[in-house]
């Protein structure tokens, strides 16, 4: 007889590996096309899409073998074993910035976007709050219902987009794809660059895994998780760039957007599908966002013992609001983005491989 | 006494829901037990039949409808006396099966002793099935207002508490509340005994196990909790009848106020226990694994625990072919939608994103909404509001009137409110479309509860047109992955996800295929037909 257990606090494999795509996917795609058109010519940038995917895949394993050497031990317990405690909670308040900074810009972006697509009239911090406070409704929950959340979002997001690629199909041209292998050696390694980017967010598992019961098959379960996103980009970048063109794309700033705005459903009830997409979209940017803050929470609760994690929260969604309100411009917006995702992105894969290495060389943790 | 202030309430409310506030209350309740109890009659009877009935008269005000009537036993003629409060006994069985006995077969009697002689009437003259004995004011009391009868025998502080409950009671009619087209047609009334029998005609299963609590401080009611042992998940149950005991009201009028009692969060909008009035449902429940509470006085059984997808489904899914059940089902699903949703996208539409609306029908929509006076949001609460009086009234009102105000509401209203051009016709159709999608729903708690979220949803459009939908749409799904019902999460089997539960949600499998009983009530028997 299986105990009735699985309304507790624990996630299953299941719930890991939708948790990945929920957490990659997200504002990121929007305009990774753009960005991978800029610095390559046709539709060369796959290459790099799918190396940094691969990438990616990789780091996100090593970060589920990681934690997953140390079952049911929260993140500060087992670095606290590998590198000692004060540098463990040093990499512990470092990953809360970075999930502050992560949900701000999440947050901060979809606005730009909104405002956009949505209303013009309507001030932004206005539309971010509303968003930042349904996102925190969420955090002060249970924690295994961020995670179910994401299991409800995924198929609608799914269907949705796919709605979407399907019906642009029909003005796909293949023509686009030529020439092929034409881009340089520097235009391929910008692209790989912003696609890691746009792969952000992989390592916030170092704080997750603890909370599976079994973990032995969750590596293997995160890197497979890791699939969806690596797919679901190529086929993006394929249509854009063959319904679009590479020079065309590289001038949008949300190429994914207008791919919606090109739908036409005959005898539809609904003319323009790119503001329910756009909707729909939101409910993927809200998983990202709210497994930020919630990583954030996990991050920065074992250094401040005595304090609750709803007192810490509502201290922090503050902050997020601000940080995500400072960028005056878009293009101050752009330059937050790239300088954070770089130091974010390299800090948290150097740190996940020292880590590692540690771990293998001083031979600690469990089998695995 | 106030509850009192926690620091942090409000954060705390949030997270986990009211079970802090729950428990608030509950060590309140705590309190007022220890002064009850000892208020209560618990004092061991006189010996004498006098001092024994002016006590009675005395605890309950000495009261018209109580009947006490006196008689010899025996040959020594003994003073004996029966007491019962007139109309909630059987009178037939009283005087057939007692007090003839007691009169014309006792005249041989010889016993002298009073001890000896109660035990010999105990033993051989009173012939009600029901019969135990006691020697407490509090089980005098308790028998007599449920309709029992008391019989005392003078010189001994002993007595006899006989079943002889009866009264008029409601035939068994047609459920009113949930009629279908094909299935059985009883329904539960309002006497727990006839309720508990219908569903034991339902189940014969040995195994099907029935365990009654006594609820009320004031007026003690019988309720009934329903299972199957080596079905249901034991955690459940006992979490169910820990809850049970705690509750400490007055009375329960109604199941509902049991449901409230003992619900996950009164805080949410949605049902976590759903009510049926009849019994084929209740049985299928049980069989299920779930559990079933019976209260008595109230012809609506509670089944616990609930899912998501159960506040969908009704039994005529079942009972019709799987294709029409499914058909069936997806419209509901669809109607679900239509009720949340339509009022909020239509005023998110029309007032924030007129270019998604295909040029034809915006054309007709900017046309028929020429001339009046009101933004869209306050048509549409108008209309809505309108619409929820005109149910209420309806709901209310005797059946053939009910009928009228539909009529007069829903037609003369509507007509003149378009004429006078307050309203547009477009509105009129949607908040039509939204009442009768409304109706689909074959829960009316549930259909309650989507009333409200649409309220919120429309607000949302209101707000931020489509962005502020899908916010309050967040909203509700974070509500509900929060929720449970007895421990088990309320948006299961959607998530956690339960894959072979899925065969009975959206759409209904064909019965051959449903060999599992559902997997998210993790019960002990999982299969469906052969035992384990």
């Amino acid at each position: 007889m299986k105990s009735f257990k699985y309304g507790d606090e624990k996630i299953t494999d299941k719930e890991i590996l939708i948790a990945v795509p929920s957490m990659i996917i997200g504002v990121g795609v929007l305009s990774l096309p753009k960005q991978i058109t800029e610095t390559t010519t046709a539709a060369d940038g796959w290459i790099s899409i799918l190396a940094a995917g691969l990438f990616t895949m990789v780091m996100i394993w090593l970060t589920g073998k990681l934690a997953a050497s140390f079952p049911n031990q929260p993140f500060i317990t087992y670095t606290s074993t590998l590198v000692s405690r004060p540098v463990a909670m040093f990499l512990s308040f470092s990953y809360g910035v970075i999930g502050i900074c992560l949900a701000a810009l999440i947050m901060r972006t979809l606005t730009n976007i909104a405002k956009q697509y949505l209303f013009t009239q309507t001030p932004s911090e206005m539309i971010a709050l509303a968003f930042l406070l349904v996102v925190v409704y969420a955090v002060a929950g249970s924690r295994a219902g961020l995670f179910r959340l994401n299991m409800m979002f995924f198929p609608i997001i799914f269907f949705i987009t796919f709605m979407v690629l399907l019906f642009n199909m029909r003005w796909a041209d293949p023509n686009n794809f030529l020439p092929v292998f034409q881009s340089d050696i520097r235009g391929y390694l910008n692209a790989a660059t912003d696609s890691v980017m746009a792969y952000m967010g992989a390592t916030i598992f170092l704080f997750y895994v603890f909370l599976v019961k079994q973990p032995e098959k969750t590596p293997k379960m995160l890197a497979l998780g890791m699939g969806f996103p690596i797919a679901f980009y190529l086929i993006v970048f394929f249509l854009c760039l063959t319904v679009f063109g590479n020079v065309a794309t590289s001038n949008m700033v949300y190429p994914v957007i207008e791919l919606a705005k090109r739908v036409e459903i005959t005898g539809g009830i609904l003319e323009r599908i790119e503001s329910l997409f756009f909707v729909v979209w939101i409910m993927a940017v809200f998983n990202s966002t709210a497994l930020a803050i919630d990583t954030s929470l996990l991050a920065l609760q074992p250094l401040f013992k005595k304090v609750s994690k709803e007192k810490i929260l509502f201290t922090i969604s503050p902050i997020i609001f601000f940080i995500g309100m400072f960028p005056e411009d878009f293009k101050e917006l752009q330059d937050f983005q790239s300088i954070f995702g770089i130091i974010a992105t390299a800090y948290s894969y150097i740190m996940v491989i020292v880590l590692f290495i540690i771990m293998k060389v001083r031979g600690v943790g469990g089998s695995g | 006494m106030p509850i009192r202030a926690k620091e942090g309430r409000a954060t705390k409310w949030l997270i986990e829901g009211d079970d802090v506030l729950r428990r608030s209350l509950m060590k309140r309740t705590e309190k007022k037990k220890d002064i009850q109890k000892e208020r209560v009659h618990d004092q061991p009877l006189k010996t004498t039949i006098e001092a024994n009935i002016s006590d009675l008269k005395q605890i309950l005000g000495d009261p018209d409808d109580l009947v006490v009537r006196y008689f010899t036993v025996g040959d020594k003629e003994h003073a004996a006396a029966i007491v019962y409060i007139n109309g909630l006994i059987d009178t037939a069985l009283v005087q057939n099966n007692i007090l003839e006995n007691l009169q014309t077969k006792t005249l041989e009697l010889k016993e002298k002793e009073a001890v000896t002689l109660f035990d010999q009437l105990y033993r051989e003259f009173i012939s009600v099935a029901d019969t135990e004995k006691s020697s407490t004011m509090e089980k005098v009391l308790s028998t007599l207002l449920s309709g029992g009868t008391v019989f005392y025998l003078d010189g001994i502080s002993e007595i006899l508490v006989l079943n002889t409950a009866g009264g008029e009671n409601r035939s068994i009619e047609e459920p009113v509340s949930e009629s279908l087209i094909r299935g059985p047609r009883a329904g539960f009334i309002e006497d727990i005994g006839t309720n508990a029998a219908m569903i034991r005609r339902e189940i014969h299963d040995p195994s099907l196990r029935m365990k009654t609590h006594q609820i009320g401080e004031r007026s003690k009611k019988t309720l009934a909790v329903f299972y199957i042992d080596g079905v249901i998940h034991p955690e459940i149950l006992a979490e169910m009848n820990r809850r049970l005991d705690s509750i400490n009201i007055d009375s329960a009028i109604d199941s509902g106020y049991v449901e409230e009692w003992i619900e996950d969060s009164f805080l949410s909008p949605f049902p976590q226990i759903i009510n049926t009035e009849r019994p084929d449902k209740s049985a299928a429940a049980i069989l299920q694994g779930k559990a079933v509470i019976l209260v008595d006085g109230s012809p609506f059984a509670l089944i616990a625990p609930i899912a998501l997808g159960n506040v969908l489904q009704s039994p005529e899914d079942y009972y019709e072919r799987w294709m029409i059940g499914s058909f069936i089902r997806l419209l509901r699903y669809l109607g679900a939608f239509f009720s949340l949703f339509l009022p909020g996208l239509y005023i998110a539409l029309v007032s924030y994103h007129q270019d998604l609306i295909p040029s034809e029908l915006a054309f007709s929509i900017a046309a028929t909404r020429e001339g009046v006076p009101f933004p869209v949001v306050v048509e549409a609460a108008l209309m809505v509001i309108t619409m929820e009086f005109l149910r209420e009234a309806g709901a209310r009102l005797p059946q053939t009137i009910g009928q009228t105000i539909g009529i007069v509401g829903g037609l003369v209203i509507g007509d003149a409110a378009v004429q006078a051009g307050i309203v547009s016709p477009i509105m009129v159709i949607v908040i039509a479309l939204t009442a009768i999608a409304t109706f689909s729903i074959p829960l009316y708690s549930v259909a309650i509860a989507f009333r409200l979220i649409r309220f919120a949803i429309m607000i949302g459009a209101a707000i931020f047109g489509l962005y502020g939908i899908v916010l309050v749409y967040i909203m509700v799904n974070i509500h509900i992955v929060n929720l449970k019902s007895f421990g088990i999460p309320y948006s299961t089997p959607f998530a956690p996800t339960f894959k072979h539960d899925w065969k009975d949600l959206v759409i209904r499998a064909p019965l051959t295929t449903l060999v599992k009983r559902p997997s998210f009530l993790q019960t002990k028997d999982q299969r469906r037909g052969e035992k384990a």
